[in-house]
């Protein structure tokens, strides 16, 4: 919120610069974004009277001028403005002056003619019509009232002041006026904030139930609804001061009358309302939910059809008003205005929220309703406006208000003990301080030993949990650099990650170490994206959870699966010219099906890898993928397995305790094309729930082997649909319990083996714990390992 | 010609031999002429008979220390040529040591984990234990146990993602700490890192998915010292000596009192530069004293107990830390980006 300093110098003194205003308004927690001291850009520019005026020479639109600025003599200023005259008086930028966007006034010459200044326009000056209203619409600005020759015109034009932007507290709505500021600043600066005295000076006719009925229906919606009348409006221009104030604020000046409600808007933090009372048929108010189907045309010219349970502010047949958001533009006020009457009420946040957003309509006045205006004070809010009225002599204030308050809130009395007031802070705060601090923030206050009784201002609506709320208050004005940093006390914990956390860890560090790249992605896609991935109709990862308000489609649903993520990536780095990449991405996926005790969707743990480029393929990152199961202990079978965006004859799943843990091959080309991969490329998927689950921890370890062990090699032709595999599997469990180990060590392919076979060498290392193996027993493990290579795959040493 | 005068010849001839051998084999056929069955040396002891028997006990003692000479010559001449042979070997194996070797590719955590398992281990060094929870979450654990009731002025700063009425996407990581508060009991002392989501258009500051780390300590007569303390102990521990925190007065509708916190800008060691705009600070994170009030939803009894917390963007973090200039990178998965993180 911006505000003009001399506003709130209207109030309380500001006995230091802005920055240490600033600085210190921030230290007892009212945010500031920054400041801005209005005209600082314009230097040297005075007022001068015009004393001569001819035409230039050499030019159609230029005219000579000579000014004087109580100087010792009067310049000559070249000027091409239509407006000039002699007589006037002006501001003139004199030669060295600055004006707005850096430009900078020197002396010299225009079509041969000696120009020693510049004559200046509103414009020019960074000066709008709203804040020095000036009769010429084009052409330099001519002051309306007499000043001193020489005399800075900043101060005339209001543009002397420094105004300071406000970051208010969500929970410190009535910091959003000019007197809650002011009282922040008091507290701040240690000095006094004085209140304006209101006093309303009713000048008008008989009373304000002669004029117009009001009547709330719907109380909940609108706890309370002040009315006053005012006759006989003299709807003009707004002083120099208020217009000053309103600029200052960012706000327009449009007449007296919307003035003074925007006015005390700020001032008060009551948003108002101004109707033109004849435009108000059956000179009635009604405060009732709208009905579905009734609409209103809104000040800015705009149709809305309301929904039935909006509130609205009706005359005796329709909606006049959205209820704190926007007047109509039947009853606006306009220079026929006659007869006004002010509104200044208290409306529910909640359903100010629901209706501003349902009929997009966003204002001053909603937003301050959605964060809560004061229920406690929007008759002095009325009253300050009527006061202004006859101040301004904008209109006669008819007798009489109309308060309907039905369930007045009462006097907010909170307790705490000095002690745990002080405790919660961690700092030493005395009771006398706190009282002192409570006081200077407008609390009542009664002390008795311990104990504070506090009468809560009614301008404060954030004193809800009580003690706490004190503290808060204490601290913030005793200071927060108060705070020493002390160290845990009490029972000691143990602390540490979870064996889920753990597990990620282990596994990054593994992958990082091989050479991976963690990626993140979004944790919600675009359905195609998954859709693209052909799975079946009946593929649970179709099944995704639809986010109510996505920031677009292509990110409308949470994953069901990583896949699509990791092959958008893999395409970012074969289009970005990277040559290899290794990478891999943990994250959540989301099943809206299956739902847990809460009703949250599941939630699981996957892993995906994704690598490309001359080393990697399906066999590299296989090899990758059975690391991660030996490094967890998972004991594990590969077969054959494939999914519509994987290579068929290329793709497998590991398989342990029955369960498949891993799903990996070459990226079919068809889904290659459908997310742009240039490239092969192979990815392989986990769970890493899952994977917790099976994890096996270590154990002890075995005894070191004692007898010597005996290797052997074996060479086999076999078909190339053979799958190696399941042989070495076999062959494994047909060595018996003297095998120790067994592995394919060559495959090699030759015309002279025949039309499609493949001849694979093995190896096999025999070894007993207890004893050195004889010549017979390796022979009759070897036998029984080629019987069944043969029997069961065709397995044949090579002859 | 005697004895004597045979072996310094015989030796003589070994001398001038030796220094002429240069190899294994040659040094052998030099032991086998003068040593061996057959050899000059063994030749002179055959030839003892013919010398009178009292001469034969010198004459073979002559032979006997001629033999252990010759044989350590031989020896000597062996090892120096055992070390000629290897020098020569080691000199045609040299290799051209400075080619280019194939790099084995550098993996690396992103780099928000980094961040995270750096904050993690400072706090779990504390009695800190870490613990997660659902990223979706149901509305009353991420904002109504959080004193952010419906249509809350408050739930407009969050701009939150919905499934339903009930279901959102959670936009803090508090959700854990009620969830924790509800199913433990004091002490409490735990860390909640994990994934939020916001409705915010993706900018060079903005995503609409990060990360966050929220801290939380319930046990009897916790304070804002004992916040600012455990935030003194994890500034020095992430970004080194001499950093310090500064706390401003905030407002969150779960804490009471509310805190901002900046640490001394880790550029400049608060002397004011680009990075902390002149101020010396750098706003990191917020905090405060747990409000009573969500202590008592949370099941906790705020007469007995207090407690703090704190919350911290993980994404800022390592942005500050790494100089990284947009956001967007982190998300994006360039490996030229992320391979830079070691």
């Amino acid at each position: 919120m911006k505000v003009p300093m001399k506003w709130i110098r209207a109030y309380t003194d500001i006995p230091v610069d802005a920055e240490t205003y600033m600085n210190k308004m921030i230290m007892i927690g009212d945010g500031v974004e920054g400041y801005e001291a209005l005209g600082a850009e314009v230097e040297g520019v005075v007022v001068g009277r015009v004393l001569t005026c001819v035409d230039h020479p050499n030019s159609d639109h230029l005219h000579i001028t000579t000014v004087d600025v109580g100087g010792e003599a009067p310049l000559q200023i070249v000027c091409g403005a239509p407006n000039v005259a002699a007589g006037q008086l002006v501001p003139v930028a004199l030669a060295g002056a600055k004006l707005p966007g850096g430009v900078k006034i020197k002396k010299g010459k225009m079509r041969g003619e000696v120009s020693e200044g510049m004559i200046c326009s509103g414009e020019e000056l960074g000066c709008p019509p709203e804040l020095y209203p000036n009769i010429w619409e084009k052409g330099i600005l001519v002051f309306n009232e007499d000043h001193p020759l020489g005399a800075d015109v900043k101060p005339i034009l209001g543009l002397d002041d420094t105004v300071m932007d406000f970051e208010v507290l969500a929970n410190r709505p009535d910091c959003l006026s000019v007197w809650g500021v002011a009282r922040e600043t008091a507290v701040a600066l240690g000095t006094a904030f004085k209140k304006p005295e209101i006093k309303v000076v009713e000048t008008g006719k008989g009373d304000i139930r002669d004029y117009v009925k009001v009547e709330v229906r719907d109380t909940d919606l609108c706890p309370r609804y002040v009315a006053r009348v005012i006759d006989n409006v003299r709807v003009g221009p707004s002083p120099k001061w208020l217009r000053e104030y309103l600029f200052g604020a960012g706000m327009r000046s449009i007449n007296n009358v919307v003035d003074i409600t925007n006015f005390v808007m700020l001032e008060t933090g009551h948003p108002m309302h101004a109707f033109d009372l004849d435009m108000v048929e059956g000179h009635q108010i009604i405060v009732r939910r709208a009905k579905e189907g009734e609409f209103i045309t809104t000040l800015d010219g705009k149709q809305h059809v309301m929904q039935a349970g909006q509130l609205a502010i009706c005359d005796a047949v329709k909606p006049s008003c959205v209820a704190g958001i926007m007047g109509g533009e039947e009853s606006e006020i306009t220079e026929k205005t006659h007869t006004v009457m002010f509104e200044c009420a208290v409306f529910d946040y909640a359903a100010t929220r629901l209706t501003s957003r349902a009929l997009g309509i966003r204002t001053e006045s909603s937003g301050r309703f959605e964060k809560g205006v004061n229920i406690r004070t929007p008759l002095e809010a009325m009253q300050r406006a009527c006061q202004l009225i006859h101040e301004l002599d904008a209109g006669d204030v008819v007798p009489g208000v109309i308060d309907l308050y039905p369930n007045p809130v009462p006097e907010q009395v909170v307790t705490g003990s000095c002690r745990r007031i002080a405790q919660r802070t961690g700092v030493d705060i005395p009771p006398e301080e706190i009282v002192r601090i409570l006081e200077s923030l407008h609390f009542g206050v009664k002390r008795d030993g311990d104990l504070l009784t506090c009468t809560v201002p009614e301008f404060r609506q954030d004193i809800t949990v009580g003690e706490a709320d004190l503290s808060e208050e204490a601290l913030r004005v005793y200071g927060y650099d108060h705070i020493p940093g002390t160290l845990l006390r009490g029972e000691t914990t143990p602390g540490g990650i979870s064996e889920r956390m753990r597990l990620k860890n282990d596994v990054t560090a593994l992958l990082t170490g091989l050479g991976f790249c963690e990626i993140m992605n979004y944790s919600f896609v675009s359905p195609k994206s998954v859709e693209k991935l052909g799975l079946s109709a009946d593929d649970p990862r179709l099944n995704m959870l639809p986010i109510r308000n996505p920031l677009g489609e292509d990110t409308s649903v949470m994953r069901s699966t990583l896949v699509p993520d990791m092959l958008s990536t893999l395409a970012l780095n074969m289009n970005h010219g990277n040559e290899r990449a290794g990478l891999f991405e943990i994250a959540s996926v989301f099943d809206p099906v299956h739902r847990t005790a809460e009703n949250l969707p599941e939630e699981t743990r996957k892993m995906t890898l994704g690598v490309y480029g001359k080393t990697a393929d399906f066999y590299s990152l296989r090899a990758v993928a059975e690391r991660i199961l030996n490094a967890l202990g998972i004991a594990f079978d590969v077969e054959k397995y494939t999914e519509p965006y994987l290579h068929p004859g290329r793709s497998a799943r590991l398989v342990a305790e029955g369960e498949t843990v891993c799903v990996l091959g070459e990226v079919n080309p068809a889904t290659r094309d459908a997310f742009e991969l240039s490239a092969r490329a192979c990815i392989a998927e986990f769970d890493l729930d899952q994977l917790l689950r099976l994890r096996r921890p270590m154990g002890t370890v075995k005894p070191m082997p004692r007898y010597p062990a005996v290797t052997r090699d074996l060479s086999l032709v076999m078909a190339e649909s053979a799958q190696v595999g399941p042989l070495l599997k076999d062959m494994a469990a047909a060595g018996g319990s003297i095998l120790e180990h067994a592995d394919m060590f060559d495959v090699y392919r030759n015309p002279v083996l025949g039309l499609n076979r493949k001849s694979v060498a093995f190896s096999f290392v025999f070894r007993a714990p207890d004893r050195t193996l004889t010549e017979a027993e390796v022979s009759k493990a070897m036998e029984k390992i080629q019987r069944v290579a043969a029997e069961k795959y065709e397995a044949v040493i090579r002859a | 010609m005697g004895m004597r005068e045979t072996i310094d010849q015989l030796r003589e001839t070994l001398e001038q031999e030796l220094n002429k051998t240069d190899s294994k084999q040659a040094l052998e056929n030099l032991r086998v002429r003068i040593l061996g069955k057959k050899g000059e040396l063994t030749a002179l002891l055959r030839g003892m008979g013919t010398l009178p028997p009292e001469e034969r006990p010198a004459a073979g003692q002559l032979i006997n220390t001629a033999r252990e000479k010759f044989t350590a010559m031989l020896e000597a001449r062996q090892d120096a040529v055992r070390m000629m042979e290897r020098a020569a070997a080691l000199q045609a194996e040299t290799i051209d040591v400075t080619e280019p070797v194939p790099p084995l590719p550098l993996g690396s955590a992103h780099p928000v984990n980094l961040v995270m398992n750096e904050m993690i281990d400072c706090f779990t060094g504390m009695g800190f234990e870490v613990v997660e929870g659902p990223e979706v979450e149901l509305d009353h654990f991420n904002f109504e146990l959080m004193n952010i009731p419906k249509n809350h002025p408050a739930r407009d700063a969050q701009d939150t993602f919905y499934v339903d009425d009930n279901i959102v996407l959670r936009t803090h990581t508090s959700p854990i700490q009620a969830r924790t508060m509800l199913s433990r009991k004091p002490p409490i002392r735990v860390v909640c890192p994990g994934r939020v989501f916001r409705a915010d258009e993706a900018d060079a500051t903005h995503s609409p998915v990060f990360h966050q780390m929220e801290g939380l300590v319930v046990d009897k007569d916790v304070t804002m010292a004992d916040l600012r303390g455990t935030l003194n102990a994890f500034a020095e521990r992430i970004y080194g000596k001499g950093i310090t925190t500064r706390f401003r007065p905030s407002f969150f509708p779960f804490t009471e009192p509310s805190t901002e916190v900046d640490l001394t800008c880790a550029a400049c060691h608060g002397k004011g530069c680009r990075v902390c705009k002149g101020t010396g600070w750098i706003e990191v994170l917020g905090g405060g004293m747990v409000n009573p009030h969500v202590l008592e939803m949370c099941g906790i009894d705020p007469t007995v107990y207090s407690g703090f917390a704190f919350g911290i963007g993980l994404e800022r973090i390592a942005m500050q830390r790494y100089g990284i200039p947009d956001l967007r990178l982190l998300y994006e998965g360039d490996v030229r980006f992320l391979g830079q993180f070691r």
